[in-house]
């Protein structure tokens, strides 16, 4: 009687109500606390809208607190994942202040190859977990993750024996870098073992990129590209357009698996980047599954440099990697600088604004950190569009965010 | 299917290629899992089972004592309140109160209290670093929970002194490569009081030894040097550093028994491990044998 025909032959004769629906702060597929707020059509999004702020930590307030020093313990608590990279961005900043307007001033070239070291030995960490919990969404739970956890394991027993920590290295100094790579990775301890580890440090090195790192990339790429339910589950779904992706300022994979060749270790280089040999990984689908292939693209990518670095950490054994050790107080050039670097995530950038008394600043005036995780997750709604409610907890999954720097 | 089936496998063979021996309740079978050549997925049975920790590892710094056994100055905070460490340490977690002579009113080099508050210490080792006596260095004890941590979390410079000779056991190359840079193993302002010379035999020996240190620390840095270069093996290497390690504790025996005062405690003993009573023993010898060498002092003098 009173049935509105049109509207049943729109439904598949299912007459639905919209419903609003809150996902999280407290939601374990949330990466943290993140909410969503998603308009549902039945199954179907029709709409649907990030919230973030849920772990505001007040880090760019605090920075302006801290001297320029200080800071470099922070940005590790910012994307916890890739400590190493989000170090090398904030010293590039501030060593851009302290060359007085040149493009940076470099460090010692043992410094050099030990921060690229390090920085892709993280990017590799940080995409195996970024695939792994991705992998977790899409339902293969914690099988990848476990494999990728083994080597992830081993390298952060190097970041552990060179810079003191597994995850929060603190590894990188203004001039330099905090220590140079130990003779052996090995425990002394007045715990039970000390038997266990006990490697030399260029052999472990040599292994884990020859052999162990390949191995499970090869595994990954075996068991999960042709995969039929990643596959199904992956190809079309998230969709964003170059345009959109271009309008919306995203970097990293998402940028990059919609068909934009920007990887700023190419597009602005820095460091040693420029004599290295590697490739940027594109893919143009601008879906999930591109952006799970410019992941595994850059891991065998950061695979190359890895082994390029290999030689030149044989060859400048012994030079020095700290060149203004002693220095705790650096009083910074008043000025400002912006010092970016392309972490796993996306664009890293760090705007340092040194303004104090006549000449020097012991800290920041103003600090600003363009988190690749925060400006990433703004197009989410746009993704999510036209989905279903289970691939919105995957599309996240493969935007890749770690909420410590979403909301710092 | 295969990968899942093949990791599965390799932590079976592992099992029978050790014969099972990682389930027996033998802490030594540790390594069978964590070692390089372990291949499947394990787990480390956490209070049973540790990981080590490598000789960087920071946790919540502690502050370096001369060992309590010390000929000249036992149980002397390394520490000369200098207040470097509290200005650079980044959550501003450090609380140094200087100490005056109460005769004289001038300030002493020894910090009279000293805490630390753990639950905002952000482990990042900058204290450490930046320290210009080596007087505050970074601890692997990171088993810290407590019921209470109002209280038990706030360390104050009791709870955070530990002898010199921790140091040298959970750190032994920095120690060496920090000994060379300060020219010998004493506190750098035992040295410099000792070149400018207290009474002249005390002077004398003391930089006798202080130079024979260095010389000993050069020679045993040298040793750790070389032996990648000309080890082959691991196990060459590791018997070299322990030999080393030997030579040094028994040149360290040998200096302390030919001190007046022989000290109290077996050597060998893992003194930072004993109980509260016992470290109450050990400072109460040092005060007295310290009382002792005043009042000796005093007598020389009249
Ligand atoms: S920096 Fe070293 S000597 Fe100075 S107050 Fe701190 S611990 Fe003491
Ligand atoms: S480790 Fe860092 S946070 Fe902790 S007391 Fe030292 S300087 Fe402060």
């Amino acid at each position: 009687m009173g049935v509105d025909v049109q509207q049943v032959v729109d439904h598949n004769g299912v007459q639905t109500d919209q419903l609003i629906v809150n996902m999280g702060p407290h939601h374990p597929s949330t990466h943290g606390v993140f909410r969503m707020v998603m308009e549902l059509d039945g199954e179907t999004i029709t709409k649907l809208e990030p919230v973030m702020g849920y772990l505001h930590r007040n880090h760019e307030k605090i920075g302006e607190r801290n001297t320029f020093l200080h800071n470099i313990p922070f940005t590790d608590r910012l994307d916890y994942l890739s400590s190493m990279g989000n170090n090398h961005g904030y010293v590039l900043a501030v060593e851009q202040l302290l060359a007085l307007g040149a493009r940076y001033d470099p460090p010692t070239y043992r410094a050099e190859v030990l921060r690229v070291l390090m920085v892709e030995l993280n990017r590799i960490v940080n995409h195996l977990w970024a695939l792994g919990f991705w992998l977790n969404d899409l339902g293969a739970f914690f099988t990848p993750v476990l494999y990728f956890t083994q080597e992830r394991e081993r390298i952060l027993d190097l970041f552990e024996a060179t810079a003191g920590s597994r995850m929060m290295c603190n590894y990188m100094r203004f001039g330099g870098v905090f220590a140079d790579l130990p003779e052996r990775i090995h425990s002394v301890s007045n715990l039970i073992n000390d038997r266990v580890r006990d490697f030399d440090t260029m052999k472990f090195l040599t292994e884990m990129i020859n052999e162990r790192i390949p191995r499970t990339i090869d595994e990954l790429d075996e068991y999960l590209t042709q995969n039929d339910i990643v596959l199904a589950r992956s190809k079309g779904v998230g969709y964003i357009s170059r345009e959109d992706a271009i309008d919306y300022s995203t970097a990293g994979p998402v940028l990059r698996g919609s068909g934009v060749a920007y990887d700023v270790r190419r597009a602005d280089p820095y460091s040693i980047y420029p004599e290295l040999d590697f490739d940027v990984a594109v893919q143009q689908e601008g879906d999930m599954y591109s952006r799970y292939m410019v992941r595994l693209i850059e891991l065998r990518e950061s695979l190359r440099i890895l082994k390029q670095l290999l030689p030149r950490l044989e060859y400048t054994k012994g030079e020095p990697v700290n060149e203004n050790n002693a220095q705790y107080s650096s009083k910074v050039p008043i000025g400002e600088a912006y010092g970016r670097v392309e972490n796993g995530k996306g664009e890293l950038g760090f705007y340092v604004v040194s303004a104090g008394d006549k000449r020097a600043a012991a800290n920041p005036w103003r600090y600003h950190v363009r988190a690749p995780s925060f400006i990433n997750l703004t197009p989410l709604g746009l993704m999510c569009e036209g989905n279903k409610v289970a691939d919105a907890v995957a599309i996240l999954g493969s935007i890749d965010i770690v909420l410590g720097e979403t909301d710092r | 299917m295969w990968i899942t089936f093949r990791h599965f496998m390799q932590t079976y063979v592992d099992d029978v290629r050790y014969g099972f021996r990682k389930y027996a309740p033998d802490m030594n079978n540790f390594e069978v899992r964590q070692g390089v050549d372990a291949q499947g997925a394990f787990t480390v049975q956490y209070p049973d089972e540790k990981l080590a920790m490598p000789e960087r590892f920071r946790f919540v710094p502690f502050l370096v004592v001369e060992d309590y056994d010390h000929e000249e100055r036992p149980g002397k905070d390394w520490c000369t309140s200098c207040g470097i460490c509290a200005k650079v340490c980044p959550p501003q977690c450090i609380w140094i109160v200087r100490s005056n002579d109460p005769e004289t009113g001038r300030p002493v080099p020894e910090p009279e209290a000293f805490f630390i508050d753990i639950d905002i210490c952000m482990n990042c080792g900058f204290c450490a670093e930046f320290c210009p006596f080596d007087a505050i260095k970074m601890d692997h004890d990171y088993e810290l929970a407590s019921y209470d941590r109002t209280t038990n979390h706030i360390f104050d410079k009791e709870k955070l002194s530990k002898e010199f000779r921790y140091w040298k056991t959970i750190a032994p190359t920095r120690a060496i490569e920090e000994a060379e840079a300060r020219g010998g193993w004493e506190h750098k302002d035992a040295q410099k009081a000792a070149r400018r010379g207290g009474s002249a035999r005390t002077s004398r020996t003391n930089q006798d030894t202080g130079r024979a240190e260095k010389r000993e620390a050069v020679a045993s840095r040298e040793a750790v040097a070389e032996a990648p270069a000309s080890a082959t093996s691991a196990e060459d290497e590791k018997a070299k550093r322990r030999e080393a390690a030997l030579q040094r504790k028994a040149a360290r025996a040998a200096k302390t028994e030919t001190a007046e005062s022989a000290p109290s405690e077996a050597e060998g003993q893992q003194p930072w491990n004993d109980s509260e009573d016992e470290k109450a023993k050990r400072r109460e010898a040092a005060l007295r044998r310290k009382a002792a060498r005043a009042a000796k002092r005093a007598d020389d003098s009249e």
